[in-house]
């Protein structure tokens, strides 16, 4: 391994270390609050409170954040295996969750665009 | 069953079935194999005839969803990154998720009750248009199965992806923000890349709403709960 690849090996790691840090820390802080929120969230408002006062840069993470969030699929694809064990829920009920799934899909996406169409075409006509 | 794997065999197979499916996408571009198709679908194809349990395929992988905690907190780095287009569109922004995410959860409910679902598929179902690190833990605080939930986020990603294109080809939307929030809020993180391809702003504004949905979902949770 040459120097290089050795120093950005430390450099993700250390990076890595820094998120897996604040979400140990929020779920530590959730616990003593007993706040109904994971822990990942109250890390992610540290980190916020972090990038507000200065004390980080949203580049000095971009590293491991940016392998976490690219390869975020490898680590939820062993929850979608639980379909090992809902064979039968598929095979009786498959078609009734698609159909709510695809329609509801649907209709959100369709009201969300028209809101946010609708509450931007009123600003601009007040605007001008 | 006869056949007893190796240790951390479910592990191997899941990495190299991801690498191999990545480096495939990447090559061709075809959706279908993407790894949000083709992992689950080459696992099944080995795991369902070896009559594998989810409990003995998860006692080697289980470890790599604990990473979603962490992936949580890096979603800080898109809300500030884009805090300029929050303070501007905050207003469109915030009630087009209010919108988007009452639409999704009534009309998810209504629909299973219609169809006679069970509920805890039902409650299953209601936290299924957010991004899977915040839809686990919403499921569970709903009284829900956090992995059918992953299931059912994934299938949403997976049909919303193509349906936005659809739609955006036959509704007469003239901003950039509008697009950007029906691919978020609707497709979570397979609608977010599919909004880069359409353009660089709808991919920020998808980017940003799909984790700003995930929070005000977790945060109506408490409201959610006290309704069922």
């Amino acid at each position: 391994m040459t120097f290089a690849n050795f120093k950005y090996l430390a450099r993700l790691l250390a990076e890595l270390g820094v998120l897996l840090g604040l979400y140990l820390l929020g779920g530590q802080l959730v616990a003593w609050f007993g706040w109904p929120i994971p822990g990942g969230v109250m890390g992610l408002a540290l980190l916020l409170v972090l990038f507000a006062l200065g004390w980080l840069q949203p580049a000095a993470l971009q590293r491991g954040a940016g392998m976490l969030m690219a390869e975020m699929l490898l680590f939820f694809i062993p929850a979608l295996m639980s379909l090992l064990d809902y064979g039968a829920l598929l095979r009786n009920d498959g078609w009734r969750i698609l159909l709510v799934i695809a329609v509801s899909t649907l209709l959100v996406m369709v009201v969300t665009a028209f809101t946010v169409e609708w509450v931007c075409r009123r600003s601009l006509r007040h605007e001008s | 069953m006869s056949l007893e794997p190796m240790p951390l065999f479910w592990l191997a197979l899941t990495l190299l079935a991801y690498l191999g499916s990545r480096w495939l996408y990447r090559r061709t571009g075809r959706y279908l194999l993407s790894p949000l198709i083709l992992v689950p679908a080459v696992l099944l194809a080995i795991a369902v005839p070896l009559h594998t349990a989810y409990a003995e395929y998860s006692r080697d992988t289980h470890w790599l969803m604990a990473v979603l905690g962490p992936v949580t907190v890096a979603f800080a780095i898109p809300i500030w990154q884009q805090r300029r287009l929050l303070a501007r569109h905050w207003k469109a922004l915030c009630l087009g998720m209010l919108m988007g995410s009452t639409a999704s959860i009534a009309s998810s409910w209504v629909l299973a009750r219609l169809l006679a679902l069970d509920s805890s598929v039902s409650l299953s179902l209601l936290p299924r248009s957010i991004t899977t690190p915040f839809a686990m833990p919403l499921a569970q605080q709903l009284g829900g199965v956090p992995e059918l939930t992953a299931v059912f986020v994934m299938f949403t990603g997976v049909l919303g992806a193509v349906f936005g294109g659809v739609l955006l080809r036959y509704l007469p939307l003239r901003t950039p923000l509008a697009r950007g929030a029906l691919f978020g809020v609707g497709a979570h993180g397979a609608g977010v890349s599919r909004a880069r391809e359409v353009g660089g702003e709808e991919g920020s504004v998808a980017g940003l709403v799909m984790v700003l949905t995930g929070l005000l979902n977790l945060f109506a949770a408490p409201l959610l709960t006290m309704a069922l």
